[in-house]
Order: structure tokens, then C-alpha cells, then sequence
């Protein structure tokens, strides 16, 4: 009896290249199973993003677009209403990390979540620049030691992080924004169907949806996975509550 | 079709854009290119096209970027200062060969600068801002009809090279109107089914990126990119001349200054001066060759700008070694008058072609 399948939507030769621990895989995988799911492979086009969520495209079977750094929300955009224009509705989403949509693209992630554009943007949330080894982010935690702030993240020297999930719930043309976390099964679960949601709400046509994803960077926190996985659960949480924090699907 | 009528450069692209199939368009103002967003937002809401008000220059040709990855004709518009914010995406859609469509109505800078005419963009044109090595096609229009012309032929070499393409134009011309002649779109359609990305349907799933960590594999894109630009270099140089054939002394320059001396050229032509005029049409590529062959009997050259001499690095690499060149500029406000040309021309010729 088989048990377990690697999703269809998961290139076949495709090899694990994220640094132990990292929550990247897991969330890669629960989207293909999605894809799969909703039945949405041949309808989709994915968009990356820089750093390491540009490598989207050597794991996922769907046709696949990259962005210049921060500005996948935009590029997102223009594949939605091109496709628009000829008359086709393609489902099209965004993966990024937290300093790609909510820093050097906040603009263009924010300007799309108040047009209410009808895409779908997932944003990994490890708290750092990990791709460049370990740099303080926009959502780096007070106290945080990173490599640019070697005495802990302050708020009088370095300012404060973005709550990102929540500010994009405040846009008018925003309808689902949620944060979720992989730290354990149960959550892992969770996170399928909060993003599932997110992508059905597109394909309802309803606006922008979003989904923020606590994940882990054992690499750069020089934490154990395991390590890396309580410190979301037991500290990250507390500061990123996991929560829906819109949903006007229904309405 | 064949009936003149009075039209705006800006407007004369933004027709000619709809004429030809443009389905997407994304922009944010800045004077002097404003009225071909204002014109195309009614025409293209009208028709359920792709358009959207961009909360920026970086989000609209990011957004020109996705459109074309679909197949549909994608332009954007905009100026100078504000091109410049563009050249990250430009340097992106040329690694990952996708063809813009993007209007430079020019203004004058450096920096914010102001809304007088200048031609100070030619640099940023045909070398580019963006990094690494890439090239885009550069068009430059002198007259109202050949914004419709040049805009069609934007769009067909954007497509037919897969390769962001600049129509480059003076802001005089932009805002200028003059009669023209609404054509049709000569060009045919590219096919372009074997690229586009429309879902992984009965086919492989397709990935479009610059990025590439195989260092070998990077360094054969960017020579296969180069073997595009050798063709283009090859199949696409377009210029326009007068009176060369016979030409002592040629007189050069690009856009809306080369009509005002063509009237230079018949003055001294009048005084039996021998001289030509040579206007390059394709700025990317560069009409080279030809400036060579007709520098083996011209040996004095003219160049003429509204900046402080962005072509004139051109001109001599174009020219044989020993050709005389000189320059004419001015970087920005009135354009420079026949009166000033001819008096500066004859300066020039009094000065240091005594031996004509």
C-alpha cells in the first residue's frame, strides 16, 4: 500500500538544496499538494522572487516567472491582466521572502493589495536576509542578533519590524491575510488549509489574498532545526501571532 | 486612413499603439509623455484591455514585464528622470528576453532637470543603465508620422528579437503636432507559442529567470544573447540620408534636430559647399557601416545635439581614423535655430577646414 507520493506538481528531478531545517521545502511542498488539490497546474504561473524563494522554479512543475527583487507583486500584476486582456483567468501568485515583499517591495506589494488585485502572495517570514547570510530584515525581532546588528536589533538605533499579515489586512482591497507557521505537524496542517483558502479566494476572484509564513533559517539563527522550530513556536508566535487576520470571503 | 490629419507626437504613439494590437499598458505620469496614459486609459477601458495606474515607474515596467510573458504587446511610457528608474527591469527583460515596448519622451536632466526639450538620453538609451551585458533596440523618430511608423516597428522588432525595444523621442516632438497619416500596421505577427508562459498545458511546465548559478551555462546565455545583437547589428541599422553622395561635409544628428539642418545643408549647398546629412533612425543598432563607407569622400564631419555630445562618441567610431569631426551643442531649452547652426557651421569651416 502506498502511503506517501511526492505531489505531481513537484518537478521529478528535483533535489533538496535549502540548508537543513529550513521551512522552505515544507512550504513548496504544501503549495504543490495544493496545486494538485485545486487541480491548477495547467492553469498557473508562479512568480519567484530574489533570494532563497527565487529557487521556487527548480522545485515546482508549473510554468514559473522571475521577479526583479521585490517587485513579484507587481510582475504578478501584469501576468494577471495581460492573460485578462485575451480573455483567459490564469491563477497566478507571488513567493517571497519577508525582505523581498515587505521591504524593497512594500510598494508595489502593498499598492497591489490595495488595488485589490486578484492575486495570491505567500511570503516566507524567517526574521532575516538569509540568502545573504543572515543580514537584520524588516521583520528582525527586538533584541535579534543579526550580522548587521551585531548588539541585538533596538528600537532607538535600528527602528521597528513590520507586522506584515496585519498591515496588509488594513488595505481596503485586501480579502484574506493570514500568518501561519510549520513548526509541527499540527500547524503544518493548518497552514495547508489557510493557504488553500488563500488560493481559492483568487480563483473566486475575490482581491488580494496573503499569507505570511513563520519559517526557519537554522543556518543564520546557528540554531538546531529542532532549536530553530521552538524558537518559532515559543517566541516568534509571540510576537507574529498566527492568526486570520481578514477574511471576507464569505461576505 | 490615408487622410491627413493633425496630430501630437504623443498621441500619434499612443494611436499607433492600439492600432497594432497593444493590449497592455502601464505607466505613471510625467510631463511631457502624460498625454499617452491619459489618451490610452479611456481607449483601453473601453476595450477591457490591460491598464493600470502604477503606484510607480518601477511597478509599471515590472508590470510591462509580466504582461510579457504572456505574448500580448506591452508598452509603457515615460521620461528621462524617470527611465532611469527603470533600467533595473530593463536589464532583466533583456536577460530574459521579453519584449517592452518603452516610450522615452526625453526631458531635460541630470536629476529632476526640467520639462524643456533636450536629447540628453542618448546615452542612457543605447548603453543602458541596467547592469551587465545586454543591449536594447533604440528607435528615434523625427517627425509626427514616424512616431506612428516607428512605434509599429518598435513593437515588430520587440516581438520578432524577443528584446526590450526604446522608442526615443525628443519631448519637442511629443508635444508637437503636425499633419500625418494614420497607416496600418505593416509588420505581421510573431509567433511566439514556443515561449510564452499560458499554464504547463499538453506541454512542459517553462521557467523564465535571469538568474543562472551554473557559471558556464551563464556565460552561453549571455553569448547567445550576443548572437542576437550580431543579427540585429546585422539585419536592422536604418538611417536616413541627404545629399551625402557627393558630400564633402556631412552634418549628423539624431531626432528632431536633423530636420532643422536639412534647411543648414541647402543654405550651404547654395554657396556650392558640398554638403550631406546623415541622420541615424535605428540609434541600436548603429548605422556604423554606412558612416564609414561615406567617410572615405567625406573627410569633415558635423555633429549636431541637443545635449553635450552623446552621439558624437558614435559618430567616431563610425568614421575612418583620420575624418575631421566637430560639435555642435547645446544641452537644453530652444532648440538650436538654423541662424545659430550656420553661423556655428561656418565658424567651424572658417576655423579648421580652410583647405575646403
Amino acid at each position: 500500500m502506498q502511503v506517501y507520493s511526492i505531489p505531481k506538481s513537484i518537478k521529478k528531478d528535483s533535489k533538496f538544496t535549502f540548508c537543513k531545517g529550513c521551512d522552505h521545502g515544507v512550504a513548496i511542498k504544501i503549495i504543490a499538494e495544493i496545486i494538485d488539490e485545486l487541480n491548477l497546474k495547467e492553469n498557473t504561473i508562479a512568480i519567484s522572487s530574489s533570494g532563497c524563494s527565487v529557487l521556487l522554479y527548480n522545485f515546482l512543475d508549473v510554468d514559473c516567472l522571475e521577479a526583479p527583487h521585490g517587485r513579484a507583486c507587481a510582475v504578478a500584476t501584469g501576468v494577471k491582466r495581460a492573460h485578462r486582456a485575451k480573455g483567459q483567468d490564469k491563477f497566478v501568485f507571488t513567493y517571497q521572502g519577508d525582505g523581498d515583499f515587505a521591504s524593497i517591495g512594500l510598494g508595489e506589494s502593498m499598492h497591489s493589495a490595495l488595488r485589490g488585485e486578484n492575486i495570491t502572495a505567500i511570503c516566507i517570514n524567517n526574521t532575516n536576509y538569509g540568502m545573504t547570510g543572515g543580514q537584520m530584515g524588516p521583520t528582525s525581532t527586538m533584541g535579534q542578533l543579526t550580522t548587521t546588528s551585531p548588539l541585538g536589533r533596538n528600537k532607538e538605533y535600528h527602528g521597528f519590524p513590520i507586522k506584515t499579515a496585519e498591515q496588509i489586512a488594513l488595505c481596503e482591497g485586501t480579502q484574506f491575510s493570514a500568518r501561519v507557521a510549520l513548526y509541527d505537524v499540527k500547524n503544518i496542517l493548518k497552514a495547508k488549509k489557510i493557504i488553500k483558502k488563500a488560493f481559492e479566494c483568487q480563483l473566486k476572484g475575490g482581491g488580494f489574498s496573503f499569507v505570511e509564513i513563520l519559517s526557519s533559517c537554522p543556518t543564520n539563527w546557528k540554531l538546531s532545526p529542532q532549536d530553530s522550530h521552538k524558537k518559532i513556536e515559543e517566541e516568534l508566535t509571540k510576537i507574529y501571532p498566527l492568526e486570520i487576520f481578514k477574511d471576507t470571503t464569505n461576505d | 486612413m490615408d487622410e491627413k490629419v493633425l496630430l501630437k507626437g504623443n498621441i500619434a504613439i499612443a494611436k499607433a499603439a492600439l492600432n497594432c494590437g497593444c493590449s497592455c499598458y502601464f505607466g505613471y505620469p510625467i510631463t511631457p509623455q502624460t498625454d499617452i496614459g491619459e489618451y490610452l486609459s479611456l481607449e483601453m477601458q473601453k476595450k477591457n484591455l490591460a491598464y493600470v495606474c502604477a503606484e510607480s515607474e518601477i511597478g509599471a515596467i515590472n508590470m510591462a514585464l509580466g504582461a510579457a510573458s504572456s505574448g500580448e504587446k506591452v508598452m509603457t511610457s515615460s521620461s528621462s528622470c524617470a527611465v532611469a528608474l527603470m533600467q533595473e527591469a530593463l536589464s532583466y527583460a533583456s536577460s530574459d528576453e521579453l519584449p517592452i515596448v518603452l516610450v522615452n519622451v526625453m526631458r531635460a536632466g541630470p536629476g529632476q532637470g526640467y520639462i524643456y526639450p533636450s536629447q540628453g538620453d542618448y546615452n542612457q538609451a543605447t548603453i543602458g543603465g541596467g547592469n551587465g551585458d545586454y543591449k536594447t533596440i533604440v528607435l528615434s523618430p523625427s517627425s509626427v508620422q514616424e512616431c506612428i511608423d516607428l512605434t509599429y516597428k518598435s513593437f515588430y522588432l520587440a516581438q520578432k528579437y524577443k528584446n526590450p525595444t526604446i522608442l526615443l523621442v525628443d519631448g519637442l516632438l511629443g508635444q508637437m503636432a503636425e499633419p500625418a497619416i494614420i497607416t496600418k500596421n505593416p509588420y505581421p505577427d510573431i509567433d511566439n507559442s514556443s515561449w510564452i508562459l499560458d499554464g504547463a498545458k499538453n506541454r512542459p511546465s517553462r521557467n523564465i529567470h535571469s538568474l543562472e548559478p551554473d557559471q558556464n551555462k551563464l556565460n552561453q546565455h549571455i553569448l547567445k544573447l550576443y548572437q542576437k545583437y550580431q543579427q540585429i547589428e546585422k539585419n536592422e541599422p536604418v538611417w536616413e540620408e541627404y545629399l551625402c553622395e557627393d558630400a564633402d561635409i556631412i552634418l549628423t544628428a539624431f531626432g528632431t534636430m536633423a530636420r532643422s539642418i536639412k534647411a543648414v545643408c541647402n543654405h550651404f549647398r547654395k554657396t556650392r559647399i558640398k554638403m550631406g546629412v546623415f541622420r541615424p533612425v535605428t540609434l541600436y543598432p548603429f548605422p556604423y557601416k554606412r558612416l564609414r563607407e561615406l567617410s572615405v569622400k567625406a573627410r569633415y564631419f558635423i555633429d549636431i545635439e541637443m545635449n553635450m555630445g552623446q552621439m558624437l562618441k558614435d559618430i567616431r567610431l563610425g568614421v575612418l581614423s583620420n575624418a575631421q569631426i566637430s560639435f555642435i551643442g547645446k544641452p537644453v531649452g530652444d532648440w538650436l535655430r538654423k541662424e545659430e547652426i550656420i553661423s556655428a557651421v561656418n565658424n567651424i569651416i572658417k576655423e579648421q577646414y580652410a583647405s575646403i
